[in-house]
């Protein structure tokens, strides 16, 4: 028997378009099909939503005090007299940065974890396709949470949303780039630093001191005001709680809105171009399959 | 050649000898990696930080003259250090003791360990004395923090308040030997372990005095050993108005701590025995 070698001049993958799409479906599949696998989410789903917040707002109602006599203070700082629905958008909004930074940021990790990292590495395919197709199930697993927490809040807490659907879900749309696109950057640093739990610590101990998930951000002293301007988060929770909260309708987020614009196309771009240096860095210097 | 005859001759001093090896092994273990002290001291630093600027949305020329209606004090965060502080110990307990066992089974220690001639439950003993230990050094790191980022003013007796809470601590580490048990069941349980944490340490009044909680809430506070404990800290430490006379919740303290020991170790041995019959010890 003989055999022939051919000099191989290309790659047998034939990487277009229309296969990065296929890849990036195969992954929201996959990642979809691992999510409905554990159903613990489905608990977490219904009780998170009352918990987390619950402990805020009865201290809030401590401090209101037996004859209310916080309260006036509180309507003076923030302009509005409901402060259950004020803490439970600002709680709400926290929780949603924390859980894209522990699952977005977590994907590739936990695929080198698993040992199939490398082998996907190794496929034809578009490699962003990885970390976009995981955080489609999650996107859509957090619409479900924010819709159920509203529901939740309108019958637990008794919250009265007087403001626009419309108008939130806008905010909503307008919040997604920035939110996942720093849930990009964090992957790819979390692939680099391998043990990164601290990182997500600060992170969202950035988002829980400065962006006022409890208070108004004018109650913050003068030096911690400016960084509070500097994080997306700060105008996420001020432009949900003006659209479902208050009747001010959109003039009240437009400059919100246009913030979260900027931060958005910024935070999308940053964490493409991380995952980018990320990927060179990891072929370089054999990182992708280290523990 | 028969033998009838074990080669091993477990003796006080053995078992002594197992225990100290199992704390110093839990205690190098953790200070290989001092970023996790850092972060349990500055976590609840973080966690505190937004009910701080909080309070001070609902204050009065800078006094929590609401807060004071229900507590007795107007120091507000002082009543909510001590709150975190309690936390830390659920924490530890829930986190630390409750996944003890399964750290080792994913670590593929777990079953090598049970076949030594070690009592199960001077294991869990040993891992509680580090758990114990750990927690009370960062969480002392934690109040000399938060004294400089928003002040505490213990204004009682401190010995007094620290010989309250001893029984409660113990009573815990009890429930924990219960915890650890149903973890080496489920095996894969951290939601429940994470929601379990945070309801305790909400229902035992870590974060707000408990007689504001709805009616039908109030009862699940008091049925919980920990809300007397913490509140017993509180009227000794911050002269806090109390549920029951101070004397009394220590007594239920000491009840919660005979009572969580029998009932814990009761407990663990029942799951770890089904465990062993259903041969799932070495499982993830």
């Amino acid at each position: 028997m003989t055999t022939q070698t051919i000099p191989l001049t290309r790659s047998l993958g034939r990487p277009n378009f229309l296969s990065g799409w296929r890849a990036l479906w195969a992954v929201i599949k996959r990642e979809w099909v691992i999510f409905l696998r554990y159903p613990s989410w489905f608990i977490s789903l219904f009780i998170w939503p009352i918990i987390f917040p619950l402990s805020y707002v009865m201290t809030a109602r401590a401090l209101s005090g037996k004859d209310g006599i916080g309260m006036a203070q509180f309507q003076a700082a923030t302009g509005l007299h409901d402060y259950t629905g004020y803490i439970a958008i600002g709680t709400i909004i926290w929780m949603w940065q924390n859980v894209v930074l522990w699952n977005i940021g977590f994907s590739l990790r936990n695929e080198q974890l698993r040992g199939t990292l490398e082998s996907n590495w190794l496929s034809p395919t578009w490699r962003f396709s990885y970390l976009l197709g995981s955080s489609v199930p999650q996107l859509i697993s957090m619409l479900m949470f924010l819709t159920v927490s509203a529901i939740e809040f309108v019958l637990v807490f008794g919250v009265q949303f007087q403001g626009s659907l419309w108008l939130t879900l806008l905010v909503l749309l307008a919040a997604i780039p920035s939110v996942y696109g720093l849930g990009f950057a964090f992957a790819s640093l979390v692939i680099t630093a391998k043990e990164a739990n601290a990182f997500v610590f600060l992170v969202r101990g950035l988002v829980m001191i400065f962006c006022g998930i409890t208070f108004p951000v004018s109650i913050l002293p003068d030096w911690m005001r400016p960084i509070a301007n500097w994080l997306p988060q700060t105008y996420i929770i001020h432009a949900i709680r003006s659209s479902s909260l208050s009747t001010d309708g959109f003039p009240a987020i437009a400059g919100d809105l246009k913030i979260l614009a900027i931060f958005g196309i910024f935070w999308l771009t940053f964490g493409y171009l991380v995952f980018n240096w990320m990927e060179h860095r990891a072929r370089r210097t054999g990182a992708i399959g280290q523990y | 050649m028969e033998t009838n005859f074990v080669l091993f001759q477990p003796t006080l001093v053995t078992q002594f000898r197992a225990l100290a090896a199992i704390v110093r092994k839990d205690w190098k273990q953790y200070w290989r990696y001092p970023l996790n002290a850092v972060s349990t001291v500055l976590q609840p630093v973080i966690w505190l930080a937004p009910v701080y600027f909080m309070g001070k949305a609902f204050s009065i020329n800078g006094q929590a003259l609401g807060f004071a209606q229900y507590s007795g004090t107007s120091d507000y965060m002082s009543f909510l250090i001590l709150g975190a502080v309690l936390g830390n110990f659920v924490n530890a307990v829930f986190w630390g003791m409750g996944y003890a066992l399964k750290n080792d089974m994913d670590a593929g220690v777990m079953e090598s360990n049970w076949l030594t001639p070690v009592p199960r439950l001077l294991i869990l003993i040993g891992r509680s004395l580090t758990n114990l230990s750990v927690t009370a050094v960062t969480s002392f790191g934690m109040l000399i923090v938060c004294r400089f980022v928003f002040g505490f003013h213990p204004t009682g007796d401190v010995l007094k308040a620290v010989m309250a809470i001893i029984p409660m601590l113990i009573g815990l580490y009890g429930f924990g030997f219960a915890f650890a048990g149903l973890v080496l069941i489920m095996r894969e349980a951290n939601t429940l372990v994470d929601m379990s944490a945070f309801l305790v340490q909400v229902f035992s009044g870590a974060d707000f005095p408990v007689t504001i909680l709805p009616k039908w809430l109030l009862p699940i506070a008091l049925i919980l050993p920990l809300t007397y404990g913490l509140d017993a800290a509180r009227g000794l430490l911050l002269k806090t108005n109390t549920l029951l006379s101070i004397g009394t919740e220590v007594i239920l303290l000491v009840v919660f701590m005979f009572v969580m020991l029998w009932l814990g170790s009761w407990i663990f041995y029942r799951v770890e025995r089904r465990v062993r019959m259903l041969g799932t010890l070495g499982q993830h």
